[in-house]
């Protein structure tokens, strides 16, 4: 497991660097109005109707924007969880950390896909 | 001052020296100095991503399952507790994103093959200024304003 | 003419034959006000308690020697004014080192890792005599200079929350120095030393905590060095499938 880890550390630092760029540009403007200006109605509430909402995500950029929106800071989450458990002494080092971070982000990317597949179907 | 022990093994030698050491310590102050705090904080906003980036899949998900179940998480997002913990993400997730852009100018190599690195400042107008703008579009097309 | 008035200095004191744990003795001396750290302990040596262990030598900075813990901030106690703190100043070994005996470090990891990284030039064959010297632009050699600054004084290591954590981490003078070698264009070792960089405890394990850079005394920013060294690895990592090992 921790030989896989080793091998795959170039992908999983790649995706945690994605993860970082679109987590750190998207994630506040859209918990913005989602979780604060819309629900107050300082924003309207008409933006997130259910029919201009499934439009928007289901064309193809707003499908592949979302799946990647979701997955990939996953993945920095992943990355940044397992460091502290580094700084914090010694549950790193039989790689079971490492797979429960990495595995839910796995997961996770994978939910991601099929939510956004069944937008489609 | 001395705070706990590092691990035993930390820096150790692969063969012991001719006398008995006393274990390491881990930095003092660990991680309640200036910027090792920063830093910790930082690495703590990765549990932070993590429930942003499952609620946005729940959300997706509500998408997915019509439009009887959609309406439901939006006036579910109007609860207190709902608001004040996307402020929280908010105002976590903006600090994390200022001091990536601070720190992600010297992560760049003078050149990568032919290309060479713009100056720092570049980076630093093109990420703040990028974060601005891609915000403003984000908040433009979620209150319908735009597309 | 110098003032003279009195500061408490905490030490370190451990002795190997003696003592289960580390103490710490407090000593009351005499200070001049243009003294640095390094001076009180000398004073405590020659004056107070000739049994202390310390290490330094050059005392202006280069030899990099006489890194401790001062007030819990890793410094080079020869750079470090005593007049900067108040009337207690603690002095303790560098964090992160087994301790060999009150401010005297083990050395001997830090040596094994730095060769682990590889910093010399590495070359494919020898290069002949009539060929003449091997030429390098200032820009080519701008690229890496910083990097190669270091004194190897191991602050950087004292300061690393992942070297206390993580004993196969190579640490930030190795990689940085390594980064160096990879960075010069008269080196062709490059893709030697990155898998090695790949490998355990490589570039990889460094999480950007930034401390490294934050205390060093040479400004090597030995943080900047292994995030580079991340890039341009993985950049290495990918062309390794199209390119066959040995194509450049």
């Amino acid at each position: 497991m921790k030989f896989l880890m080793l091998k795959l550390e170039p992908i999983i630092w790649q995706l945690f660097g994605g993860g970082m760029m679109l987590g750190a540009f998207l994630y506040p403007a859209y918990l913005l109005v989602i979780g604060f200006t819309a629900p107050l109605g300082i924003t309207p509430i008409e933006g997130l109707s259910y029919e201009r909402v499934l439009g928007l995500a289901s064309s193809i950029p707003g499908s592949v924007l979302i799946a990647a929106t979701i997955s990939l800071p996953l993945w920095a989450a992943a990355h940044h969880v397992r460091h502290i458990f580094i700084d914090f002494g010694g549950l790193e080092r039989d790689g079971f950390v490492g797979l429960v971070c990495y595995g839910s982000a796995a997961v996770g990317s994978a939910l991601a896909i099929i939510a956004v597949l069944r937008l489609h179907f | 001052m001395m705070t706990r022990r590092a691990r035993v093994d930390s820096m150790k030698p692969s063969t012991p020296g001719p006398t008995r050491t006393a274990p390491p310590r881990m930095p003092d102050n660990f991680p309640g100095r200036g910027n090792y705090l920063g830093y910790i904080t930082f690495g703590l906003c990765g549990f932070v991503l993590y429930a942003v980036g499952f609620l946005m899949l729940r959300t997706i998900w509500a998408l997915g399952s019509g439009e009887r179940e959609w309406d439901r998480l939006i006036e579910g997002f109007q609860n207190p507790v709902y608001i004040l913990f996307h402020v929280f993400c908010v105002i976590s997730l903006t600090w994390f994103a200022l001091r990536f852009f601070g720190l992600f100018p010297k992560t760049q190599p003078p050149n990568i093959g032919r290309f060479k690195r713009p100056p720092d400042i570049f980076f630093l107008v093109a990420l703040n200024g990028g974060f601005l703008a891609v915000s403003l579009l984000v908040i433009a097309v979620l209150s319908g304003v735009l597309l | 003419m110098n003032e003279i008035n009195k500061k408490t200095v905490k030490v370190t004191r451990f002795d190997p034959d003696q003592d289960e744990e580390p103490r710490t003795e407090a000593y009351e001396i005499p200070v001049q006000d243009d003294w640095k750290v390094l001076d009180a302990l000398n004073y405590i040596k020659d004056e107070v308690d000739p049994s202390l262990s310390h290490r330094w030598s050059c005392r202006m900075a280069v030899c990099g020697s006489c890194g401790m813990q001062v007030n819990g901030e890793p410094k080079l106690t020869c750079k470090t004014a005593l007049s900067d703190y108040e009337d207690t100043v603690e002095v303790a070994p560098l964090a992160n080192f087994p301790i060999i005996r009150d401010l005297v470090v083990e050395l001997e990891g830090f040596m094994e890792k730095m060769k682990t990284a590889k910093p010399w030039i590495m070359s494919a064959k020898e290069r002949a005599a009539e060929e003449g010297p091997t030429s390098q632009s200032p820009e080519e050699l701008a690229a890496f200079k910083q990097f190669s600054m270091c004194i190897n004084c191991m602050l950087c290591y004292s300061a690393c929350p992942v070297v206390g954590n993580e004993p196969d981490f190579l640490g930030p003078a190795a990689l940085a120095l390594g980064h160096r070698y990879n960075q010069d264009t008269r080196d062709e070792g490059s893709s030697e030393r990155n898998e090695i960089f790949r490998d355990e405890g490589g570039v990889f394990a460094c999480s950007y905590a930034n401390e490294c850079s934050q205390v060093c005394p040479k400004n090597v920013d030995p943080s900047a060095a292994i995030q580079q060294a991340k890039l341009l690895n993985v950049i290495d990592w990918a062309k390794s499938f199209v390119v066959p090992r040995g194509g450049k």
